[in-house]
C-alpha cells in the first residue's frame, strides 16, 4: 500500500507513525509546502522571539522518519484525480496513491477589510513566522487585530521585541467564548500591565498605505500610525486548494467526513483541523494529535465511529496561566483566589458540574475531566477541587 | 535594542559567546597552573589564590542567584531552591571554612562528599581530619547522599547543595539552554560519566587497600595526581566553567561528575524522583527539551504521555516552569504514580 498525507503538520505525521507501527510494508509519503521537517506550530512564538532556532521546532530528530521509512516530499499539491488515484504537485511532477489522507490543517482566517500589503502579517505558517521577523526591526508600532491566543502570542512577541503594541479586540470583554467577564478583566489587566495599548470593543474599520501599510483606522474612528498589522481573528480550515481539483471532496466548513475519517471520495480521508468530522471541526493540537491516531487505524482498515472526547484545553495570557474542561460558558461559581492573580469557575447545572475554568494556577485536566464525566456533584466537587491542583512543589495555591 | 542583540549574542554562541569561553577558560588555567592570582589576593587582604577564588565564586552564586529569584519569582520551588543554593555557598562553601581556618583548623567544606571532594574519601587524607569530620565525611558520602538521592532525587544535593550546581544555576542561567539534546551526546554521557565514575572509584579503592597496607606503590601516586589533574583542575574547573557559553552550564556535572552518576544510579533505584506528564496536554513546543541543562530531550517523554525519570536529571525544576501548558511536575513518590481516567 502506498499512503500519501498531504499536510506534515501534528495531525499528518501521527497518522504516518502511526500507520508505520502497525503496517511495516507500507510506502509512506508525507508532502509538504511549508517546510520538509514536522515542526510544532504552538512553539512558532518561542521561534519568533528568538528563544529557540528552528531546529528546535521540531518534535522528532530528523533521522525517525529515515530509520521510520517516511518519505518526505517538499511541494504544494494543485490537483486531486480520485479516479487516477494520483496527485499532481506544483513542480509538474505525479505522485499516485492507494490510500490518501487530506491533513492540511488551518489557516489564518482573512478580515474583510485585509488587502495585500507589506507588513500585514498573519501568524500561523512558517513563511508568516518569516514575514514577522523581518518585518519587527523596521516596526515602531504594531498593531494586532483579534483577541483569540494567536493574537495575545503575537502580542508577548511583539512586545518581547520592545515594539509598541495597540491590540483590537472586537468583543465588549476579552474572549467571551471561553472566559467570564471577570476572567477576562483579569486577562485584559494583565496584558495591559505588560505596556499594551489593549482595546475593547474595537476592530479594524480599514488599512492605510499603499504597498506598505502605514497606519489603520479603527471602528472608533481612531487613526493608528504602524509598521506592521497582525491579521489574528481565528483560523479556518484550510480547503480552498481543493476547490480547484479535478475530482473536489465535498466541503463544508472543512473537509467532510464520516466518523471513519472518510471523504466523499474513495479510499481518500481526512484528520485533523481540516477535517469537519460528523460536522464537527476540532482545531486544537490535541484533537488534531488525536485524529490523526485514530485515522491511522481507519486507513489500514478498522470501522470506526470518532467522536470527539469531554472538551479540554488550555492556554497562557503572557504570564498568566489558564486550564478548562467541559463547558466554559454557562451558570457556575467564580470565586479569585486570596493573594494571588488566580481564579476558580466551577459551571454547574441542577446541581451537576457541567465545566470548570482555571485562570493563574495550574490543574489537572484529567482529574477535572473525571469528575465531569462522572457527573459529580458540585458540593462534591467544591470540597475536593485541591486533589486537581498541580501547581509546582512547595508552590501550591491557596483555594 | 543594542542591549538585547548584545545578550542574545552573548548567550547563542555569538562572538560575544565565545569571547566570554576564553575568558572563563584563561581564568580557569591562569588560577589552576599559575600564582598570577596571588598578588592580587594579597592585596585585597586575602592569604591566597584560593581565598580570591572563593570570593569571587560567592559573589557570583549570590548574584547570579538574586537575579533567577527575580526572573522565576513567581514559582515557589525555584525561589525556595535558589535560597537554598546561596545559604550553602555563603556559610557551608565559604565562611565556616574560613572561620575553621582563622582558627587554625583544617579548612573543611562541609557541603562538599565524597567522589565529588576526593579528598573526602581517601583515608590517607581523612586521618589526619578531627574525629568528628572523619564520621560526617564517611557518614555523609557513603550514607546520608545516596540514601536521600534514592529518597527524593538526586536534586537534593545537584540543584540544592552542590557548589558546582550552585554555580550553573545561578551565574549560569542564561547559558543553560546551550546543552546539547542529541541522542548521540547522551550515548557519549553514559560512556564518559560512568568511566569518571569507574576510575574514581577504582582510584579510592586502591588507596585503601594502601593505607591499610601501609605501602603506597610510586605508580599509585602518579595515578592520584593524574586523577587530580584531569578530573579536579582540567574536567571541573577548565572545560566545567570555561565552556558555559558553547555547551552550556552542566558540562562537568552531566558528563564527568562521579558523584552525579552515583547520584543517578540511585535516583533510578529509588523509583520516587520521577517528572510527571499531564496526559495529552503536550503541544510539543519543546521549551522544556530547549532549557534542559541535562540535555534530556523532555519533549520526547512529555509528547507520548510518558512520566520518567532520567539518570541524570537534577531536578532543577526548569521544564516544568517554563511549560506554557503546565504538563510537567517534579515528584517524589513511591513508584509511578499515574492518573489514568477518562476516553
Amino acid at each position: 500500500m502506498h499512503l500519501v498525507i498531504v499536510g506534515n503538520g501534528v495531525a499528518g505525521i501521527t497518522a504516518a507513525l502511526a500507520v508505520r507501527a502497525k503496517d511495516a510494508q507500507a510506502e509512506i509519503t508525507v508532502i509538504s509546502g511549508e517546510g520538509e521537517y514536522f515542526f510544532s506550530r504552538t512553539a512558532l512564538m518561542y521561534a519568533f522571539m528568538d528563544q529557540m532556532q528552528r531546529r528546535d521546532l521540531e518534535p522528532y530528530e530528523r533521522h525517525v522518519f529515515r530509520e521510520k521509512r517516511i518519505t518526505l516530499r517538499r511541494g504544494w499539491v494543485t490537483d486531486l484525480d480520485a479516479e487516477g488515484r494520483c496527485l499532481s504537485l506544483a513542480d509538474g511532477v505525479a505522485v499516485s496513491y492507494d490510500k490518501l489522507l487530506l491533513a492540511t490543517g488551518s489557516r489564518g482566517r482573512r478580515a474583510e477589510w485585509e488587502r495585500k500589503l507589506e507588513g500585514v502579517v498573519n501568524f500561523v505558517t512558517l513563511q508568516d513566522l518569516e514575514a514577522c521577523e523581518r518585518l519587527t526591526p523596521g516596526t515602531k508600532r504594531a498593531v494586532v487585530a483579534g483577541g483569540g491566543l494567536i493574537g495575545v502570542e503575537l502580542v508577548e512577541c511583539l512586545v518581547h521585541h520592545r515594539v509598541a503594541t495597540t491590540f483590537l479586540v472586537r468583543e465588549a470583554t476579552y474572549w467571551p467564548a471561553a472566559l467570564s467577564p471577570e476572567e477576562g478583566e483579569m486577562v485584559v489587566a494583565h496584558i495591559r500591565a505588560q505596556g499594551v495599548d489593549l482595546r475593547l470593543a474595537t476592530e479594524v474599520a480599514s488599512l492605510e498605505g499603499e504597498g506598505r501599510v502605514n497606519g489603520v483606522v479603527t471602528t472608533a474612528g481612531d487613526k493608528i500610525g504602524c509598521e506592521m498589522v497582525g491579521v489574528t481573528i481565528g483560523v479556518e480550515p484550510n480547503v480552498d486548494w481543493l476547490r480547484g481539483v479535478k475530482t473536489p471532496p465535498e466541503l463544508g466548513r472543512g473537509v467532510v467526513t464520516d466518523g471513519g475519517f472518510r471523504t466523499s471520495l474513495p479510499h481518500v480521508f481526512a484528520a485533523g483541523d481540516v477535517a469537519e468530522v460528523n460536522g464537527q471541526i476540532e482545531p486544537l493540537w490535541y484533537a488534531a494529535k488525536r485524529q490523526g491516531a485514530a485515522v491511522a487505524r481507519a486507513i489500514l482498515g478498522e470501522t470506526m465511529e470518532y467522536g470527539a472526547p469531554t472538551y479540554y484545553n488550555s492556554a497562557k495570557f503572557f504570564h498568566l496561566e489558564w486550564t478548562c474542561a467541559g463547558e466554559t460558558k454557562g451558570p457556575g461559581r467564580f470565586r479569585k483566589l486570596p493573594g494571588r492573580d488566580a481564579s476558580v469557575r466551577v459551571l454547574e447545572r441542577d446541581g451537576i458540574v457541567t465545566g470548570f475554568s482555571m485562570l493563574g494556577s495550574r490543574w489537572n485536566h484529567r482529574v477535572l475531566v473525571k469528575w465531569l464525566e462522572e457527573r459529580r456533584k458540585t458540593e462534591d466537587v467544591m470540597g475536593r477541587l485541591s486533589e486537581a491542583q498541580y501547581d509546582v512543589e512547595f508552590g501550591r495555591v491557596a483555594l | 535594542m543594542i542591549r538585547d542583540r548584545l545578550y542574545h549574542d552573548m548567550t547563542n554562541r555569538g562572538v560575544t559567546g565565545w569571547l566570554m569561553a576564553a575568558l572563563l577558560t584563561a581564568f580557569y588555567v591562569v588560577l589552576y597552573f599559575t600564582e598570577a592570582l596571588t598578588p592580587w589576593a594579597q592585596r585585597v587582604g586575602l592569604s591566597s589564590k584560593w581565598d580570591l577564588y572563593g570570593v569571587l565564586y560567592t559573589v557570583a552564586i549570590v548574584g547570579g542567584g538574586l537575579a533567577v529569584m527575580r526572573k522565576y519569582g513567581h514559582n515557589r520551588y525555584q525561589v525556595i531552591r535558589t535560597s537554598v543554593v546561596m545559604f550553602v555557598q555563603v556559610v557551608f562553601a565559604f565562611s565556616i571554612p574560613q572561620m575553621l581556618k582563622a582558627m587554625h583548623q583544617p579548612e573543611l567544606y562541609l557541603s562538599y562528599f565524597w567522589p565529588l571532594k576526593f579528598d573526602y574519601g581517601n583515608p590517607e587524607y581523612l586521618a589526619q581530619q578531627p574525629m568528628w569530620f572523619i564520621v560526617y565525611s564517611i557518614a555523609g558520602g557513603l550514607v546520608l547522599v545516596p540514601l536521600a538521592g534514592a529518597f527524593f532525587g538526586k536534586r537534593w544535593y545537584c540543584s540544592w547543595v552542590c557548589g558546582c550546581g550552585g554555580l550553573a544555576n545561578t551565574f549560569g542561567e542564561p547559558w543553560r539552554h546551550l546543552s546539547d539534546k542529541s541522542t548521540a551526546a547522551w550515548k557519549f554521557e553514559k560512556v564518559s560519566v560512568y568511566s569518571v565514575l569507574g576510575i574514581s572509584l577504582a582510584l579510592t579503592g586502591i588507596l585503601v587497600y594502601s593505607w591499610t597496607t601501609g605501602s603506597k606503590a610510586p605508580v599509585v601516586v602518579e595515578f592520584q595526581s593524574w586523577y587530580g589533574l584531569i578530573v579536579g583542575s582540567v574536567l571541573s574547573g577548565v572545560v566545567g566553567v570555561g565552556l558555559y557559553p558553547l555547551g552550556g552550564t552542566r558540562v562537568w556535572c552531566r558528563f564527568f561528575c562521579p558523584m552525579a552518576a552515583l547520584l543517578g544510579i540511585t535516583q533510578r533505584a529509588g523509583k520516587r524522583f520521577h517528572i510527571r506528564v499531564k496526559e495529552d496536554m503536550c503541544i510539543s513546543c519543546g521549551l522544556c527539551s530547549k532549557y534542559c541543562e541535562m540535555g534530556i530531550d523532555v519533549r520526547a517523554y512529555a509528547q507520548m504521555n510518558e512520566s520518567f525519570t532520567r539518570a541524570s536529571c537534577v531536578g532543577c525544576g526548569v521544564c516544568s516552569e517554563v511549560c506554557p501548558r503546565g504538563v510537567l511536575r517534579l515528584e517524589s513518590e513511591s513508584g509511578l504514580v499515574q492518573i489514568t481516567v477518562g476516553r
